[in-house]
């Protein structure tokens, strides 16, 4: 019924918009160009119709753990998502499940998104202080006075693995003094298979998501725009963990106001406000072989600033952020005496936890030269803590501050050349982090990938990295090769540590671990990307990555992906597309036993689809129809948390109409 | 502007409707169930003669357990207090078959100048019932007149489990009370555990008049230390314990004070072993420590279970 309700009032403005429809003619703003500069069809070579955490996974600088089949948390140089910024439109989101159930990426989707933008190490400080990079997910936003004002898209699909069925809708509305974009879509998956063709119980997931989004120009210069993104995420399940999730919400908004200058140094000015709020609850009692029942709800609240404003002068641009954010989390732990007349058992797993930050970043860049170009750039950040029952977190650690501040500085540089085909470039980041609001004031966190009690540390050190990266490249007509590296220095890695003290909580657990600092950790990322044109209508795709993540001991640290490949080719002829992909792993030889890994065996699987477009009068439709893993191939990665084995062999369909 | 109406009542919508499952009230969540005592009102007056005696106790009532008791005099005649004299206490249990026993009390009340009462404590060992029937005898001097008086009073259970306590009988034979003083309202967190530990004296010579307080002495021990191991008994808990817990040792209140770390709320077992002054053991065996889910946790042969 609350859909039903939120749809006609979202109806209602959407047939408001087109009141306010004008004819006069206006010039087009230079914004268009700003904002389609970057722009990636959120759609991978294989499929057209993905979820966000598909797309993300076509990264090859973005490895997943998956507990399920929903709500992959992303890892950026293989690092977890507390040494990332994640942002939507450069807001701050912060998931409100302690066990990393909900990373922000599950709460948009596809069909509300026109691009993400990743930026690797210090590159990324722009939106906040990170160690690994930056994943900012870009909403759509159409500009003004398109030539045609009504666009739009459909899309529906069934996957016969899990019985996934969704439908997709946006539509957008371009006037020239108003600006709409609305989406809606609904997922419904059931259990899937895995490669032995057995059932993985309580896999399923049901998500719902619409957005909205409006702008109007104030002037020839300048304009409003409000975006809301709410999502609906019920009874998903996840094998791996003790629990599923009954309900996960999240309503994100901001309001914003863009000015434009014509000439002098500053040429745009964007200045958002925010407010987004997350709620988890998760559920155990569909699992009759809990011992004890628990709930533990969870909630997030954020408000925040985001002002950016971009400077031109001769060869040096920049653009200056103002990234402000207090964000609340709460996590209750609520336990049930098998005689549950009883009182119940209470503790908070996050104990009302304030965290507020105030930072200028800076990035400019410097054409030296036709063929050169200097980035360069950096943050000052101020990050407060505050835990309202800090009592919680003194068990562990007696007489730790119930505040804290920290500042985190961020700096980087980066140089590009380009020679005739050839293109290189090195650069050299160091930055400083926070420690989560887990790492810092977790209270009994159940990890169930080793199986620990997980306990924050308040008085943790800021996590330093130094990293320094490069890449050369070659592009010809017909090829292109590229080779990134980075290696990161990370001083005071938090990590988890066996603490002597304490027993478990929760039943399933062998143990409690503290958060603590590494005295340093090193990682090294690698990536080969090359393509080349075989015939017109033939085109080759390669990819491979490696990493290799030690600790001070030289002791592997976990969740690191061993060598891993990709291999496609992409056949079209007229309306016809017809593409082929092989992937995988090898051996996860460079595992971690001490915090709960095992030698994860190489899988290697086979994917493939075609697709056919055709118009009916000016609507394109493309259909589209493949298999992944088709040989139905048995296999966990080295990510999967419990060894949950992956989907099997899964024929997905889908069909898309443009207008 | 119509837009940006409708748009407000949108989220306006959401955000109203927002909250499915509450968030818990901490605060209430660890103060509805536990009561806490901090008032001192009077649970009884006697009147005899020109005095009249008011005994004052949190809440106004006696309670199975530890009490701090005021006692106020007052000269009815004169309509003054009578001050800084010496009174003696007394609590009295008789049982159906007539047997007269006592309790860890104050025998000799202490004057507070300050305060104009005099204060003393009884650890009441079992509740008033048909069978067990308490006396108070309360004793002074004014002005060369003795007055010797004595009351029925009601004991009532205790509700508030922090404040439980256990009488036994050590490896020394001789029988010990422990009675939980602190905290009336534990968190989840680090309390300051406190608790008073109390011997019988056997008396040496034989009754002679009733009642001879000889015959009714108790002594807070001195020296001894209480070993501590808090656990969560609930099977789902799989004997959980807590880090950072500190012994029980005795301060100049003559109470014993240690730490306990309650991690969550629930019930909770306090193991002990009780060492005397010389480090044996009078009471008390070490329980498992291992995590044993699914299984009740054993407890020490010295325990107080508390709640809240």
């Amino acid at each position: 019924m609350r859909y039903l309700t939120l749809l006609m009032l979202f109806c209602g403005i959407i047939a408001n918009a087109q009141i306010t429809e004008t004819d006069s003619v206006s010039t087009v703003l230079d914004e268009i160009k700003v904002e389609v500069a970057v722009k990636k069809k959120i759609e991978t070579d294989m499929k057209m119709a993905v979820s966000v955490d598909e797309f993300l996974a076509s990264s090859d600088q973005i490895s997943f753990i998956k507990r399920g089949a929903y709500a992959w948390e992303p890892l950026l140089n293989n690092m977890s998502t507390e040494r990332s910024t994640l942002t939507i439109d450069g807001m701050h989101v912060f998931g409100a499940c302690t066990d990393k159930m909900d990373p922000i990426t599950s709460y948009v989707e596809s069909n509300n998104l026109s691009s993400i933008d990743i930026k690797s190490g210090q590159e990324g400080s722009m939106h906040g202080s990170t160690v690994a990079g930056s994943i900012d997910l870009k909403r759509k936003s159409t500009p003004f006075g398109l030539d045609k004002k009504w666009n739009g898209a459909y899309q529906s699909g069934f996957e016969f693995n899990n019985k996934q069925f969704f439908n997709m809708g946006n539509a957008s509305y371009s006037g020239t003094k108003f600006v709409a974009d609305a989406s809606i879509s609904y997922r419904k998956a059931e259990n899937y298979s895995d490669g032995n063709n057995t059932e993985i119980k309580h896999s399923q997931y049901k998500k719902f998501n619409t957005s909205l989004g409006m702008a109007y120009k104030t002037s020839e210069l300048s304009s409003v725009r409000v975006d809301a993104i709410f999502d609906v995420a019920k009874d998903v399940g996840f094998p791996a963990l003790p629990m599923d999730l009954w309900l996960s919400r999240a309503l994100i908004t901001s309001a914003a106001y863009k000015q434009l200058f014509e000439n002098g140094l500053v040429r745009v000015w964007d200045t958002k406000v925010y407010f987004n709020a997350v709620e988890h609850y998760m559920d155990d009692t569909t699992r009759p072989e809990n011992l004890v029942h628990m709930d533990m709800p969870g909630w997030s609240t954020t408000y925040g600033l985001v002002s950016t404003a971009n400077l031109q002068n001769n060869n040096l641009s920049s653009e200056i952020q103002l990234n402000a954010y207090t964000n609340e989390s709460i996590a209750e732990m609520r336990m049930y005496p098998q005689d549950r007349s009883k009182r119940t058992m209470f503790a908070y797993s996050w104990p009302e936890v304030t965290t507020a930050y105030a930072g200028l970043s800076i990035n400019n860049s410097l054409g030296i030269s036709e063929r050169s170009r200097l980035n360069f750039g950096g943050s000052l950040g101020y990050n407060y803590n505050h835990s309202k029952y800090v009592e919680f977190n003194w068990i562990f650690h007696p007489g730790a501050p119930q505040e804290k501040s920290r500042i985190l500085p961020s700096l980087h540089v980066g140089y590009q050349l380009t020679i005739n085909k050839f293109n290189f470039s090195v650069g050299g980041g160091y930055g400083h982090r926070a420690p989560s609001v887990s790492e810092g004031y977790g209270y009994y966190i159940y990890n169930s990938f080793d199986r620990y009690d997980y306990i924050g540390n308040p008085d943790l050190k800021n996590e330093i990295s130094y990293e320094v990266n490069a890449s050369a490249g070659f592009k010809a007509e017909k090829m292109s090769i590229q080779v990134k590296v980075n290696y990161f220095y990370i001083d005071n890695y938090i990590i988890g540590k066996i603490l002597s003290l304490g027993s478990p909580m929760n039943y399933q657990s062998v143990g409690v671990k503290g958060y603590t600092s590494l005295d340093y950790a090193t990682l090294f990322n690698f990536s080969l990307n090359a393509s080349y044109q075989i015939s017109d209508h033939l085109h080759w795709k390669g990819l491979a990555t490696y990493a290799r993540v030690m600790d001070y001991n030289q002791n592997n640290l976990p969740f690191i992906r061993p060598f891993s490949y990709q291999t496609s080719l992409h056949y079209h002829y007229k309306d016809f597309h017809f593409q082929t992909s092989v992937n995988g792993d090898f051996a996860q030889i460079n595992y971690s036993p001490e915090y709960g890994e095992d030698e994860t065996s190489a899988y290697t699987i086979w994917n493939i689809s075609a697709d056919y477009s055709f118009y009916i009068k000016n609507v394109k439709t493309t259909f589209q129809v493949g298999a992944e893993n088709l040989l139905n191939e048995y296999y966990s990665t080295y990510a999967d948390w419990g060894n949950i084995p992956r989907m099997g062999r899964n024929i997905f369909t889908s069909l898309k109409i443009n207008f | 502007m119509r837009v940006f109406n409708l748009l407000s009542a949108a989220f306006l919508f959401v955000a109203v409707t927002s909250c499915t499952l509450d968030k818990t009230d901490y605060e209430a969540e660890i103060s509805t169930e536990v009561t806490e005592y901090y008032e001192f009102k009077e649970a009884v007056a006697i009147n005899s003669g020109n005095y009249k005696i008011s005994i004052e106790a949190l809440n106004g009532t006696f309670y199975k357990g530890y009490n701090e008791i005021r006692l106020k005099i007052n000269n009815t005649q004169t309509n003054e207090s009578l001050n800084n004299v010496e009174v003696y206490f007394l609590p009295i249990k008789t049982n159906l078959n007539g047997n007269k026993t006592s309790c860890p009390h104050q025998y000799n009340l202490i004057y507070q100048n300050d305060k104009n009462y005099y204060s003393g404590y009884a650890v009441f060992t079992a509740e008033s019932n048909p069978s067990d029937e308490w006396q108070l005898y309360v004793y002074f001097t004014d002005s060369a007149e003795k007055v010797s008086i004595n009351t029925t009073i009601q004991v009532k259970q205790q509700s508030n489990k922090n404040l439980n306590m256990t009488s036994f009988v050590g490896s020394d034979n001789s029988e010990y009370i422990i009675s939980l003083v602190a905290p009336q309202k534990p968190k989840v967190a680090e309390n300051e555990l406190v608790a008073g530990i109390y011997r019988y004296v056997e008396p040496t010579n034989s009754s002679e008049t009733f009642p001879d307080p000889s015959q009714f002495t108790f002594e807070e021990v001195s020296g001894y230390t209480l070993q501590l191991d808090p656990r969560m008994p609930e099977p789902s808990m799989g004997n959980h314990s807590s880090p950072n817990n500190k012994d029980l040792v005795q301060l100049n209140d003559k109470f014993y004070h240690g730490v306990v770390n309650y991690t969550m709320t629930g019930n909770w077992t306090l193991n002990f072993i009780m060492l005397n002054e010389n480090g044996k053991i009078i009471k008390g065996t070490e329980v498992s420590k291992d995590f044993t889910p699914g299984v009740e946790g054993a407890k020490s042969e010295l325990f107080i279970d508390i709640l809240f």
